[in-house]
């Protein structure tokens, strides 16, 4: 009886955990010893890594770019999300729809159409012409990037700030009430502060897709503009250097996982602190 | 307050939409480029119906978003089974390890496998190694995180006297799997399989590192196409996958709708059971 | 006397080298109302879940009829089952919950039809059959389940708990609902339970466990007036237990004197166990009194008052309709048939001091003390 159960435990999540080591793990894993052997000799090196320092502005740039974004997403969306929430509930689902419905549309498509509203001969400076004001230098700008990662990934902070607000308890709000705070301190010391797990969720969701985006850069920035996932898809597509190309997506995966064990530091703290 | 965020939101929505309403008004358009608006036409769509090369590629798309959606779902589910009865521990590792392509920027995740694929190819000899089959893989490995973390608590709300109530009133144990355990999963199943399929359709940047020239998808298309003029039955293509799209997200949501209501109408009948033990 | 339906024999349990079970003997006749009665974690319900089949004994067999059942799986098995907070489907209005078992076995429509709304008649549930099982009470899920499990008409029903989640009121009225339906159908009821007034209240057979044993078999009366050890003289209704000496039958000495009663066949000058109950503890002028002491603790029960007196240092519990106040001193006597004899057993001096009592603590030790730990064990182990 045991044994009968001991096998049919394996048939069932063996052919899983088989599958995420080949195609998960194992791939990790070849990104990790590309990053560190020499491309000729396939010996142990840290050529790549210190090679990338020359690229070390592009970083920054893309950690900056990434961190406006995630910031203006979180300004932006919540009010929406707040507004979403506190619509009825037949109303919640269609709003929830419609933030979802661009996520799922294609997404090299609709930058394409930011460029073609972006232009200097598009329809945004064409409609201010119209006015008398521009043409403006819009496209091929550090805002246009800007612009076009909050467009791309906007809905995906409005959603974890939505399903965060609508589980807040309103007793809670009640009780901050009749224990005599206003309405502004209402929202800084009771709603925000726990909406924060959504904050956090969300910035990772915006800020991973962000920072290694290659396409919006390419379309809506200038050749000063490129990004790690620029510089990544080249030694992949154009120089091919899978080597120095493993180790910027290594350097890249740490990066993000130092920021988010930064993150999740501060939610953890936060957690404490308010019990 | 109310009213400024109230405008907020729609002038947010209107920024959503304003491209993808851009778009499918220029599949409407006689003009070429997007941003120049000539006489009306439905010749885009004829254009778009009559171009083979065209509606094969977005067969390969269709094709590889549904097996891989298909396959995803039930692997995935039939592992969230397995995954369930290994220790606390080993459970833990797993779920971290389904977490890494959800988490990890796809552009990693693409490289890495374009990675695993070359050295295999390597290893066999094989001379195009890229195709339908490296496709397929690489859009299962990233469908299979969405369904197993959408049923995942499903299986964990599931009542277990439920399924030894089937056994008890005289069910076999697979009968009692497809009459109860089944039904009770579905939603989760259902999104999570849906969600997988959007998903994979509108892959990209995964699909652009182990697609080969032997099969591509449309978006990766797309994105080589970018170097001429796009041509314009391609937004008339959008239309026509911005309606579908529209359609399975509504489908999806009265899925959701109508298991909402029944987990909230439980959590209720749940509320009053621990406060008539209080 | 009817004849045997099930028969334990020797039933052992562990999980992961924990034992849940040890040497379980025990026979249920058919019509018969058996109770399994024990804190949480004696092994009651593991018990139960092995004659439905959801357990297999790590050693024992189990009879049904006279025909070994241990590893038939649970489907092919007369016996149906009333869990813990019933386990309706979900996906299914009322009546498709009760038909479920009736369509496994491929009966013809209109029979399924007629047999569950018998059922559901005899449930007092007529005009629910389209309800979703959601959109009841707890009480009428409570009926639901019952239904569902009798309208297979087993020989046997197991019920887990099944009263647990209901508030008082109900509890009483399903208990006689309950009873009349078992009555009425002549069914075999095997019923687990914590809660020792239920047990007493519904059974022919209360079967009293604790740590994986059995400790005592008995009618309720048996086991409420001939308690086998401190474990049941406690956890059955009050007592007071105290140290004696039996110097001959029918004599036996406590709190420094010597007392006539009606127990015999033990050694001489055996070390025992004495319970006396406090509703039979009579209160009388203090001068005339076998036992003194100091009331410490008054509680006003409705019925009757409950003092703790404090006999050098030993707090007895008695019950009595007339009031003391608090301080004062009293003397009781014991009659001879108010004194029972136990033998000692490892539970000696464990219970029966009321010195550090509380009635709320207490229940809440029984009722709730390990419980989800130890389910969650067993199903771990299962699994």
């Amino acid at each position: 009886m045991k044994r009968r159960n001991n096998v049919f435990k394996l048939l069932l999540s063996g052919p899983y955990l088989i599958w995420m080591a080949i195609f998960v793990l194992v791939p990790m894993g070849m990104v990790l010893y590309f990053a560190l052997t020499d491309p000729d000799t396939g010996r142990f090196t840290l050529d790549n890594l210190m090679g990338i320092e020359e690229f070390l502005p592009v970083f920054g740039e893309s950690v900056w770019l990434a961190a406006v974004s995630a910031l203006l997403c979180i300004v932006i969306a919540y009010p929406v999300a707040y507004v979403i929430a506190k619509a009825a509930p037949s109303r919640q689902r269609v709003l929830i729809l419609l933030v979802m419905l661009p996520m799922c549309m294609s997404f090299l498509l609709r930058t394409l159409a930011w460029v073609a509203l972006l232009e200097d001969t598009g329809i945004l400076n064409r409609l201010l012409g119209s006015l008398g004001i521009g043409p403006l230098k819009l496209i091929r700008t550090r805002g246009a990037v800007i612009l076009g990662m909050v467009y791309n990934y906007l809905p995906y902070m409005i959603m974890p700030l939505y399903s965060v607000l609508t589980k807040l308890d309103r007793r809670l709000i009640e009780a901050a009430e009749d224990l005599g705070c206003s309405g502004t301190q209402v929202f800084f010391k009771v709603i925000l502060p726990l909406s924060a797990p959504g904050i956090i969720s969300g910035t990772t969701m915006v800020f991973v897709p962000a920072v290694s985006t290659f396409y919006i850069s390419k379309k809506l920035g200038s050749s000063g503009t490129a990004l790690i996932g620029d510089l990544i898809e080249s030694q992949f597509k154009q120089s091919y250097n899978p080597n120095l190309g493993a180790a910027m997506s290594l350097v890249l995966m740490v990066m993000i996982f130092i920021c988010m064990g930064i993150m999740n530091r501060f939610a953890g703290q936060d957690e404490v602190s308010r019990i | 307050m109310k009213r400024f965020n109230r405008i907020f939101t729609v002038a947010v929505f209107i920024f959503l939409y304003a491209p993808i309403l851009l778009l499918v008004a220029a599949s409407f358009s006689s003009g070429t480029s997007l941003s120049n608006f000539e006489g009306f036409t439905l010749s885009r769509y004829s254009e778009l119906f009559s171009d083979k090369n065209m509606l094969g590629l977005l067969l390969n798309s269709l094709i590889v978003a549904l097996i891989s959606s298909v396959v995803a779902s039930v692997f995935g589910t039939v592992s969230c089974f397995g995954i369930r009865r290994l220790g606390r521990r080993a459970q833990k590792t797993v779920m971290t390890v389904t977490n890494i392509p959800m988490t990890n920027p796809e552009i990693v995740t693409g490289i890495s496998l374009a990675l695993l694929f070359v050295f295999i190819g390597q290893m066999l000899k094989l001379k195009d190694v890229m195709g339908f089959w490296t496709l397929l893989i690489a859009h299962i490995t990233f469908n299979l995180p969405y369904v197993i973390l959408s049923v995942m608590p499903k299986l964990n709300q599931l009542d277990r006297h439920v399924g030894e109530a089937a056994l008890d009133l005289g069910c076999t144990p697979i009968k009692a799997f497809f009459k109860v355990t089944l039904p009770e999963i579905l939603p989760g199943i259902i999104s999570g399989g849906l969600m997988a399929f959007t998903m994979s359709l509108d892959d990209f940047v995964i699909s652009y590192f182990v697609y080969g020239p032997a099969f591509t998808t449309l978006p990766v298309e797309i994105y080589t196409y970018t170097k001429k003029p796009l041509p314009p039955k391609l937004y008339a293509l959008f239309t026509v996958l911005f309606l579908a799209i529209l359609l399975v997200m509504i489908v999806m949501n009265i899925v959701q709708a109508r298991d909402d209501n029944r987990s909230r109408r439980n959590k209720n009948a749940k509320g009053e059971i621990t406060l008539t033990r209080i | 006397m009817e004849k045997e339906l099930i028969r334990l024999a020797d039933i052992a349990m562990q999980f992961d080298g924990e034992e849940v079970l040890r040497s379980i003997n025990l026979t249920v006749r058919d019509k018969e109302f058996v109770t399994l009665l024990g804190p949480s974690g004696c092994g009651k319900t593991t018990t139960l879940r092995i004659i439905g089949g959801f357990e297999t004994p790590t050693s024992g067999e189990v009879y049904f009829d006279g025909e070994c059942i241990t590893n038939l799986p649970p489907y092919k098995r007369k016996v149906n089952t009333i869990f813990q907070r019933y386990a309706l489907f979900p996906h299914l209005n009322v009546f498709e919950n009760v038909a479920f078992g009736l369509r496994i076995q491929k009966l013809p429509e209109e029979e399924i039809r007629s047999r569950v709304l018998e059922m559901l008649a005899l449930v007092n549930l007529k005009g629910y059959e389209r309800r979703s099982t959601d959109a009841l009470s707890g009480g009428q899920q409570q009926r639901v389940a019952i239904a569902r499990a009798l309208v297979c008409r087993p020989r046997l029903l197991l019920l887990d708990e099944p009263l647990g989640a209901l508030d008082l009121r109900l509890r009483k009225d399903m208990q006689a609902e309950l009873k009349r339906i078992q009555q009425q159908l002549g069914i075999t009821f095997v019923y687990v339970t914590h809660d020792q007034e239920e047990a007493l209240a519904m059974s022919d057979t209360v079967v009293v466990m604790d740590k994986g044993r059995i400790q005592q078999i008995g009618t309720p009366e048996d086991i409420y007036n001939e308690p086998q050890n401190a474990f049941v003289a406690d956890f059955i209704g009050e007592s007071n237990i105290i140290d004696g000496i039996m110097h001959e039958d029918r004599l036996v000495e406590f709190c420094g004197r010597k007392f006539a009663c009606l127990d015999g066949g033990f050694e001489k000058r055996e070390n025992v166990d004495v319970v006396i109950r406090p509703e039979d503890i009579d209160i009388i002028p203090y001068q005339n009194g076998h036992i003194k002491g100091t009331v410490t603790s008054v509680t006003f029960k409705g019925v009757h008052y409950e003092f703790i007196i404090d006999v050098d240092g030993f707090k007895w519990m008695v019950q009595s309709t007339d009031y003391r106040e608090l301080g004062s001193e009293v003397a009781f006597i014991i009659e001879p048939d108010a004194i029972h004899i136990m033998k000692k057993s490892e539970y000696s001096g464990m219970f029966g001091d009321y010195s550090t009592y509380s009635e709320a603590y207490d229940r809440d030790i029984r009722e709730f003390d390990g419980e989800e730990p130890q389910e969650e064990k067993q199903y771990e182990a299962e699994e």
